[in-house]
């Protein structure tokens, strides 16, 4: 009767059954990415063997395929890596904030804004200004879009479900926009902004790459800090001061690395779509909802889609080398419908 | 630092680390922008110099192995008779259009025009590779990897296309051949079209394109600029469009009033052919001034807009002195294979895994 | 936001006026001049001789018509989504419905031989019924419930795969997409009423439905529990709504392309003033969706003439402010 409660040691085994599970989980998946990065690199339209790309990797001097291996392939797909990772990360902070499942990046009208500028700069300016500062055009649309989606949004503070629906008319408006500077350029524009639109990793040089990574490498640990305050808010508002969080500054902070990452994925591969909304649900899928775990699950997942997307554009349809966009829903939807599927109850 | 210090206190040490790594960010991504432009130094060697759209290219020996990523540079190519080996696919008519189909027969695609196929560039080996700057630039730097790289700045300037692929291959008395016959048969259009139309010459000359569910009225481009070329005018509707508009009311038809339209049409769509029909049916339609003087000629899109070449541009004046019944001397033939193989200084340069080289 | 029969009435009755002025606006005003003398001419003694009457019966009668049934049946779609879905996010789109026909438009046009919009009008419908299935097949849970949340999700994912097929046969092939530029931008220029008939007994019967299911709709609102609880089956009431919107997006899609703001906004700003009943909602929905559809295609003519700015455009610049205003003043 006077048996002492012993909950604890049970729970305590729990937790760490899950944390192993979760680790081994992740620890799967970034094998996956770096076996399909590893496949990425051995196909193309060039055949090459494995030993070869090894032989380039390891002494480029003397190997015949070096252009093509580190000029060619080795940094589109580490832009692809980089850039599905920055897209579900942005999405996943997206919808942990916002609470609805629609919530992405394309949603609140950072992607139209980014392609607007980058229409325009096309239509306008591609004659006259060097391509070179394409990247930079979409980025400063993307964080106009952001700062006036703000301004329009605060009153008194952001509330998540303004924030969408502004965001949401926002996005409207400027797709309507972008969707008329293209039907009255000339054909030359109006395809190669169709294609931007649509999303692709062509023509990535590492210029590219060095461009994405700080982006990355400082908004993803930044969010990763502020993970406790997203479970927070998630039990509400009030319940979430009374944890102590500051939510004018969390969300602000939280929607800048958002925005920031969303921004220079979109500046860098075009307006690859999708991918923000669909890896964090497959993510929370597999690892469940807590805000710490979702992020690299997601990352991992985002980096896996955009990867494979990629490869099939340039090898599926030979010699034609077709935008990633076109198969990122080929490749994530299918895999999501799987998902619904299992998840049924 | 004092200036920190303060800076710290009054805003919070937090988020000045944030500026601090805002601005990081900000000049990482301006400098990797202009950056680029900045590694476009060629070495310098022995061979000939191209000025193009990039400053001065260096080529070494004259080039065998050519890869063109636009039609106006195939077109060249042809006309000068080289035989590149590795070409990007066309927009109508696919894979190539007609009337190059022939010159053209069992040379590699590279891809789209808009999207070449690095690897596969890559893998043809290359000595020359033309591009334009509109579609090209980006990859211009992996391009000057594979090979030396010329550059064009218009895409349908036609002349310069041809001058810079002779400068670049070292044909460059024939290219002069071609545009000297070329303002010859300019010169004598002009002088049989002054004297056949008299006081109605220069006419206003409005080209327009039917497509399945609207209609374009082009400005500037290809066509325009040769029909500049041999005095022609253009209607007011034009000026400051651009490149043109697109129209998809018929109410809008007493736009497109000129003295002649020449409307293009693409033979391969029946529906584009049906939309022309119902445009020229409507009474709005009828009373342009040259429906009602009957100087509405149909005309073949690929030749008028879409080749962008010297062969396309004499393909165009051909049918401008068909439609003004006009004696026509100086026709350029097209180049057979048989003349091009034994054509001034080209050898068929067999491809690394393709033994058999073509005889004179 | 009114209050009460007498008032929602008289918002109707200003609404159905309003809708009408902005009809005869769109058959008058034009880069052709016509005077309201010809206009009353052309109604009562027709003669084919005189432009004027030829361009307003060609012309202007058409797009108007179809602006009207386009941009009603629209929003009245749209309130349907968001009263299925529970969602205020969503949107006829969200069934897959303007995916399916672009990808089907787009085979059609690129690898059949179906070329004018009067052809693909068909293949635009059989792609809106095929995605909506899909999107249904998909969702439904293991006792064949439809839980809004997996609808929506379904369809972002059908909605997804079929913009992006379509984008790459765009891409690959330049003639198809300069085909059908137009009608991806949203178009009612250039098609003629005898497009729009085989298509009313679609309308029709699905206003009809509509008409026949609003009180179940406003049961929907309580919750799903309540509905069961008052005898009503959910499942077979939200089917039979769904129906209704995907005939009548479906025909709207396939008749003018892909407009897609009015059925997402529209019912936000019909629910501000008239309230939730479905009774009073959906005629304001179709009022509002007219009228700004007739208004969008005034503005499209002038304002960069004498080319057409593409209706869809339109409707979203004119849109956009309202709805943002609506958001702002929604409390948190």
């Amino acid at each position: 009767m006077t048996r002492p409660l012993t909950l604890t040691p049970s729970i305590d085994a729990t937790v760490a059954a899950g944390r192993a599970r979760y680790t081994s989980l992740l620890g799967l998946l970034g094998l996956v990415l770096l076996s399909s990065m590893g496949l990425s690199l051995s196909l193309g339209s060039f055949p090459t063997s494995f030993p070869e790309i090894l032989h380039a990797l390891a002494t480029p001097q003397d190997s015949d395929i070096a252009f093509i291996v580190w000029e060619l392939r080795l940094p589109r797909l580490l832009l692809a890596v980089l850039v599905g990772a920055a897209l579900a990360v942005a999405g996943a902070i997206l919808q942990g904030m916002v609470r609805n499942p629609l919530a992405s990046p394309d949603v609140i009208g950072i992607t139209s804004g980014a392609a607007l500028a980058a229409v325009t700069f096309l239509a306008l300016f591609g004659t006259t200004l060097s391509i070179h500062w394409l990247p930079a055009a979409a980025l400063i649309g993307a964080l106009f879009a952001a700062l006036l989606l703000f301004l329009l949004a605060w009153k008194g503070g952001v509330a998540p479900s303004r924030l969408v629906l502004v965001g949401i008319g926002l996005s409207a408006a400027m797709g309507a926009l972008t969707t008329l500077l293209i039907v009255i350029s000339d054909d030359a524009v109006a395809m190669t902004a169709y294609v931007w639109l649509t999303g692709s990793l062509y023509a990535a040089q590492w210029q590219d790459v060095l461009g994405m990574l700080p982006w990355v490498l400082v908004a993803v640990p930044l969010c990763l800090a502020y993970a406790r305050h997203i479970d927070a808010m998630a039990l509400g508002d009030a319940v979430a001061q009374g944890l102590g969080v500051n939510l004018l500054r969390s969300r602000l902070v939280m929607v800048a690395c958002s925005v920031a990452l969303a921004g220079a994925a979109v500046a860098f591969a075009g307006g690859l779509s999708f991918v923000g909304l669909i890896a964090p649900h497959i993510a929370s899928r597999l690892v469940g909802r807590g805000f710490a775990r979702l992020v690299p699950a997601a990352a991992l997942v985002g980096a896996l889609i955009v990867l494979y997307a990629d490869l099939l554009g340039r090898v599926a349809f030979l010699p034609k080398d077709l935008p990633a966009g076109i198969f990122v829903s080929g490749v994530g939807a299918p895999f999501f419908v799987f998902l619904l599927h299992r998840t049924r109850h | 630092m004092p200036l920190t210090d303060y800076l710290a206190d009054r805003f919070g040490r937090k988020r000045i680390y944030r500026l601090g790594l805002w601005c990081t960010r900000a000049g990482l991504l301006v400098g990797l922008a202009l950056g680029p432009s900045a590694l476009a130094a060629n070495a310098p060697q022995s061979g000939r110099s191209v000025a193009n759209a990039f400053g001065d290219t260096h080529i070494s020996a004259p080039p065998q192995r050519v890869v063109t990523l636009y039609q106006g540079a195939t077109d060249s190519a042809v006309a000068l008779g080289i035989t590149p080996v590795g070409v990007v696919d066309s927009w109508l008519e696919k894979p190539m259009y007609r009337y190059l189909r022939e010159a053209l027969a069992g040379v590699e695609h590279v891809g789209l025009e808009t999207q070449p196929n690095l690897e596969k560039v890559a893998w043809l080996a290359p000595d020359l590779i033309v591009a334009t700057r509109f579609r090209h630039e980006r990859v211009r730097p992996l391009l000057e990897q594979i090979a030396s790289t010329v550059v064009t700045g218009t895409v349908f300037d036609f002349k310069a296309s041809l001058t810079l692929m002779a400068q670049a291959t070292g044909r460059e008395a024939r290219a002069r051949a071609l545009i000297r016959q070329w303002d010859d048969r300019v010169a004598d259009f002009r002088r049989q079209i002054a004297d056949t139309l008299g006081d109605d010459w220069p006419q206003k000359a409005a080209v327009v394109r039917f497509k399945s569910d609207h209609v374009r009225l082009y400005s500037t481009g290809f066509a325009g600029s040769i029909l500049d070329e041999l005095g022609y005018e253009q209607p007011g509707a034009v000026d400051d469009q651009g490149w043109g508009m697109k129209l998809t009311s018929e109410e809008n038809i007493p736009v497109l009033n000129a003295d002649v339209i020449f409307v293009l049409l693409e033979p391969d769509d029946p529906a584009i052919a049906r939309n022309y029909r119902h445009w020229a049916s409507h009474p709005l339609w009828q009373r342009l001034d040259a429906v009602q003087d009957d100087r509405v000629f149909e005309v073949d899109a690929v030749t008028w807009i879409m080749g962008g070449g010297i062969l396309a541009a004499n393909a165009m004046l051909d049918s401008l002195y068909v439609h003004y019944g006009l004696d026509n001397p100086n026709r350029l033939s097209m180049p057979t294979p048989a003349m091009r193989a034994c054509d001034a200084d080209i050898t068929k340069v067999p491809k690394p895994r393709d033994e058999g080289a073509a005889a004179c | 936001m009114l209050i009460g029969r007498f008032y929602r009435g008289l918002g109707l009755l200003l609404g159905l006026i309003l809708v009408a002025a902005a009809f005869v606006a769109s058959v008058i005003l034009g880069t052709t001049e016509i005077a309201w003398p010809t206009f009353f001419e052309a109604l009562t003694h027709y003669d084919p001789s005189r432009v004027a009457h030829i361009i307003l019966f060609t012309e202007r009668l058409p797009r108007a018509v179809i602006a009207t049934l386009v941009g009603a049946s629209l929003a009245i779609a749209g309130a349907l989504m968001q009263t299925i879905t529970g969602n205020p996010l969503a949107s006829p789109s969200i069934l897959g419905i303007n995916a399916g026909a672009m990808f089907f438009v787009v085979i059609a046009v690129s690898l059949l031989p179906l070329h004018t919009p009067a052809d693909y009008v068909w293949a635009a419908l059989l792609g809106a019924l095929v995605a909506a299935c899909l999107v249904v097949l998909l969702s439904r849970g293991r006792h064949g419930e439809l839980a809004p949340l997996r609808v929506v999700l379904a369809g972002v994912a059908v909605t997804a795969m079929f913009v992006s097929f379509s984008q790459g046969l765009l891409i690959i092939d330049r003639q198809s997409f300069e085909s059908v530029l137009y009608w991806l931008a949203g178009s009612v220029s250039g098609r003629e009423l005898s497009q729009v008939v085989p298509l009313l007994p679609l309308f029709g019967g699905a206003l009809l439905l509509c008409a026949l299911l609003v009180r179940h709709a406003n049961a929907l609102l309580l919750g799903d529990d309540i509905v069961k609880g008052l005898g009503m089956r959910v499942g077979t009431i939200k089917l039979l709504l769904g129906l209704v919107v995907i005939l009548l997006a479906g025909s709207s899609v396939a008749l003018a392309g892909m407009i897609g703001f009015v059925g997402l906004i529209v019912p936000h700003m019909a629910r501000e003033i008239f309230g939730v009943d479905h009774r009073w909602l959906l005629p304001a929905c179709a009022l509002l969706g007219a009228g700004l559809l007739l208004l969008a295609d005034v503005a499209s003519r002038f304002l960069m003439a004498p080319q057409d700015v593409p209706v869809g455009v339109m409707t979203a610049l004119i849109g956009t402010p309202f709805f943002i205003h609506l958001a702002r003043r929604k409390p948190a």
